[in-house]
């Protein structure tokens, strides 16, 4: 009991680390930076401690303190409940998701059986396209309590841009779901242990629309209609300042970590490195003795994850800065005239691949 | 009295004519099917920004040596351009060997200035020459157009390359007297030949 409770903690209190500590900070910071180097540009580079300027690292920092110490602006004629409440709405389900994902595989450690799960739902593909869903309010939300024409335009956007991919995402699950047969994300992923099983090799279109409707859902270019800057001001985050605008900000981030770490269980093998298991992992480190295996391959476990995420989140960002945005009816063409049909397909022809097997 | 060999003179700037080579532009906008599947064409774009990517990412981490660099970015204050002699920087005054200024105080400049920023107060010397006692330049409203500098008989105010010191709190510092406009001849002194070059000013 005792140690299940510090278990929970430590793995909770590690995603937060790594989510809200590490990776909303720097993601930032990346953003610019690969951008500037993508364009042959410089980058953000000025910010300095005792004239060190550590390529730019400052700038996170510099950041929190500048929107620590602005005005917390709420807008004349606005919903003052709904107006604070919108931000919360769409930061939390970005953090929550990440509950479910697996950043390992269960071994024992002190006698103590240990699942890198938060939360090893049955049903974690569904929780998460349900908070994914819930992300949608918030952005809704904005819009429409700010007392503003871009700000109501940008939430109108993002409503049925996030309601019609969402439709596509979750038909594209299905063929996931149909061949490894559960929910359960830990499950998905510990079926991947054979490299040929991994899901880009079952499910190869499966894993193109996804990508595509989950940058779709997070409203980042080439699908940023919702907040285009040269259409509307700035979208449905038009009216907002300080911590409030950094808390859509911080989940946009969060949620390009948890695309990052959907498509890795989903399709790229969760924390399995190509070729190894985990039983051929706790083998190779068996001088640390059982207790010191453990750990030693949960490590390269949690290792293993974070480097694929990480190479999603480069890929999405990758994206970001080199499509340009599609215009708003060629989106809409796009999700149902194109994606849609595709998805279909692609669920009948598993269905055959499978009825044949 | 005209030197023909002014026109000649012109210095060399901008693309050579040779190097202007027309681009082939594209005419039909009709899509092919491969490219209407859009994911090929996503990619090769994809690919052109990954290679600039990792090669700035290499030469951020190994800078190569002098300036073969590909980002060209000027860290401003560290760095500084050298500006071409056609730039019109702020107008100074032209200064003699002799720390006195070649201006005559005709007034021309005064007369033709676009936005009203110059102000002489001309005076005569014992021998009978003309010079400003007081000339001042407001630099809020120059506008940096140069007419001053065409106009001037005796080459005594000209564009210089300075971009500098023009921010002031306020507006009363940006009145700028004799002493802040008065340049040495040798500083301005290619400004003071490109001009001979683009005026024609036949009487030299």
């Amino acid at each position: 009991m005792v140690a299940d409770l510090i278990e929970s903690i430590v793995k909770i209190l590690f995603i937060f680390g790594v989510n809200i500590g590490f990776f909303s900070p720097i993601l930032g910071w990346v953003e610019r930076k690969q951008s500037a180097l993508m364009q042959d540009r410089v980058g953000a580079n000025r910010a300095d401690i005792f004239g060190y300027t550590l390529i730019g690292l400052f700038h996170p920092i510099a950041d929190a303190i500048k929107v620590l110490t602005k005005e917390d602006f709420i807008p004349d004629g606005a919903d003052r409940l709904i107006h604070t409440l919108a931000p919360f709405i769409s930061l939390t389900p970005a953090i929550v998701a990440f509950a479910v994902i697996p950043f390992g595989g269960q071994y024992e450690l002190f006698g103590h059986r240990v699942n890198l799960i938060i939360a090893d739902l049955d049903v974690g593909l569904l929780f998460v396209f349900a908070f994914a869903s819930l992300a949608s309010f918030g952005a809704v939300l904005a819009g429409w309590s700010s007392n503003n024409n871009w700000s109501f335009l940008g939430g109108l956007r993002a409503s049925a841009q996030m309601l019609s991919y969402e439709v596509v995402m979750g038909l594209n699950i299905i063929g996931v779901i149909m061949v490894y047969g559960t929910l359960r994300l830990s499950e998905i992923g510990a079926m991947q242990v054979n490299f040929f099983d991994w899901g880009i090799f079952l499910q190869p279109v499966g894993f193109v629309l996804f990508f595509t409707c989950a940058i779709a859902e997070n409203k980042r270019a080439p699908f940023d209609v919702a907040e285009a800057e040269s259409e509307l001001v700035a979208g449905y985050f038009t009216e907002y300042s300080g911590l409030k605008f950094v808390m859509f900000w911080m989940g946009e981030f969060l949620e390009i970590v948890t695309i990052g770490g959907l498509v890795t269980t989903m399709f790229f093998g969760a924390w399995h490195l190509p070729f190894v298991s985990d039983q051929m992992l706790l083998n190779f480190f068996r001088f640390a003795g059982p207790n010191g295996a453990a750990i030693l391959a949960i490590l390269v476990n949690i290792i293993t994850f974070f480097t694929k995420v990480i190479f999603f989140i480069w890929l999405q960002m990758t994206i970001r800065w080199t499509l340009p945005r599609f215009r708003y009816d060629q989106v809409m063409r796009l999700g149902w005239k194109m994606f849609l049909p595709i998805a279909l397909i692609n669920i009948f022809i598993t269905g055959l691949v499978i009825l044949v097997k | 009295m005209a030197d023909i060999n002014i026109i000649h003179n012109y210095p060399k700037m901008g693309i050579p004519m040779g190097k202007l080579k027309p681009k082939r532009v594209r005419k039909n906008i009709e899509l092919t099917l491969w490219e209407r599947l859009y994911i090929f064409e996503i990619i090769r774009g994809m690919h052109i920004t990954t290679i600039h990517f990792f090669l700035n990412l290499l030469g951020f981490i190994f800078p190569p040596k002098g300036k073969k660099r590909r980002i060209m970015t000027v860290y401003y204050p560290e760095e500084k351009l050298t500006l071409p002699v056609a730039y019109r920087g702020r107008p100074v005054l032209v200064m003699r060997e002799n720390g006195t200024e070649k201006c005559v105080a005709c007034g021309l400049c005064e007369k033709i200035c676009p936005a009203s920023a110059i102000t002489i107060i001309a005076e005569e010397k014992e021998n009978g020459e003309r010079f400003p006692a007081a000339y001042t330049l407001d630099m809020a409203r120059c506008v940096y157009c140069g007419y001053c500098e065409e106009v001037c008989p005796k080459e005594a105010i000209v564009m210089s390359a300075e971009y500098e010191g023009l921010a002031r709190r306020n507006r009363q510092n940006l009145r700028f007297s004799k002493d802040k406009l008065l340049r040495p001849e040798k500083s301005v002194k290619d400004r003071i030949e490109y001009i001979r070059g683009i005026y024609a000013k036949c009487n030299y």
